[in-house]
């Protein structure tokens, strides 16, 4: 049986937007002192189909590598402070214990693609980020000076995931400038 | 409720009945080896039996 062909569903369900995944990798980023020089794309999807294609050959947070960072952003937007689209906005993040982000990772995926926050429109994609002693998964947002906006999201995204903790808004100018020091603009 | 408006809305149930049904890599899946074998599950035809279950 050719499993391929289960891939081209004639009847596909196309989302919004195209997304696509990028993955920086740990075993390239310690041999490089430039950050985002080790960061690639993946894989652009544009249905319903696709994503779980790719969702169901892709290690989840729990099985990557400390170090990884994997995100999925619109297409034609780059993960970085630098791309125009990103350079005004900022991010709300979630923090987990270690092994703890799978299911709420695959729900923020599934929130974003499916369209589900009512300013989807402000939402640039999402990361999760795989470190020693947790993970974090941020959503990053476009207009960061639009308060209503980011605090709308964060709202929406903590019912979505019944994530009950306080989760702060970080401006991406200000983690620039302040770096660890970045106080939260916004908190949901 | 798949097509409201223009906006194509997918609720998570909706978009979970779909996870069974799309197991093999897409078309035209290419990525340098390095990034398959830290990000890739199931690289070539492996089996997934570790599949989360929700």
């Amino acid at each position: 049986v050719d499993e391929s062909s289960k891939s081209a569903v004639p009847q596909s369900h196309p989302l919004e937007h195209s997304w696509t995944f990028w993955f920086d990798n740990p075993s390239v980023k310690s041999k490089q002192t430039t950050w985002g020089s080790s960061l690639r794309p993946v894989f652009t999807f544009s249905t319903v189909e696709e994503f779980w294609s790719l969702y169901n050959n892709m290690r989840h947070p729990s099985k990557l590598a400390p170090g990884a960072d994997f995100y999925c952003f619109k297409h034609n937007i780059e993960p970085k402070w630098e791309d125009p689209i990103c350079a005004n906005g900022g991010k709300w993040t979630m923090t987990f214990p270690k092994d703890k982000s799978d299911k709420s990772w695959l729900y923020t995926l599934l929130a974003l693609i499916g369209e589900q926050f009512d300013h989807g429109d402000e939402i640039c994609g999402a990361v999760v980020n795989i470190r020693g002693k947790q993970e974090r998964i941020s959503i990053w947002t476009k207009n960061a000076s639009n308060k209503a906006a980011q605090v709308s999201i964060g709202k929406q995204w903590k019912e979505l995931l019944d994530y009950n903790n306080s989760i702060g808004f970080i401006i991406h100018e200000d983690a620039m400038k302040l770096d660890k020091n970045a106080k939260n603009a916004y908190t949901a | 409720d798949s097509c409201s408006n223009t906006e194509k809305k997918y609720s998570r149930d909706f978009l979970l009945k779909f996870a069974d049904l799309c197991t093999a890599l897409p078309e035209g899946f290419d990525v340098s080896p390095d990034i398959a074998n830290a990000l890739i599950f199931a690289y070539m035809g492996a089996s997934h039996h570790e599949h989360d279950s929700y």
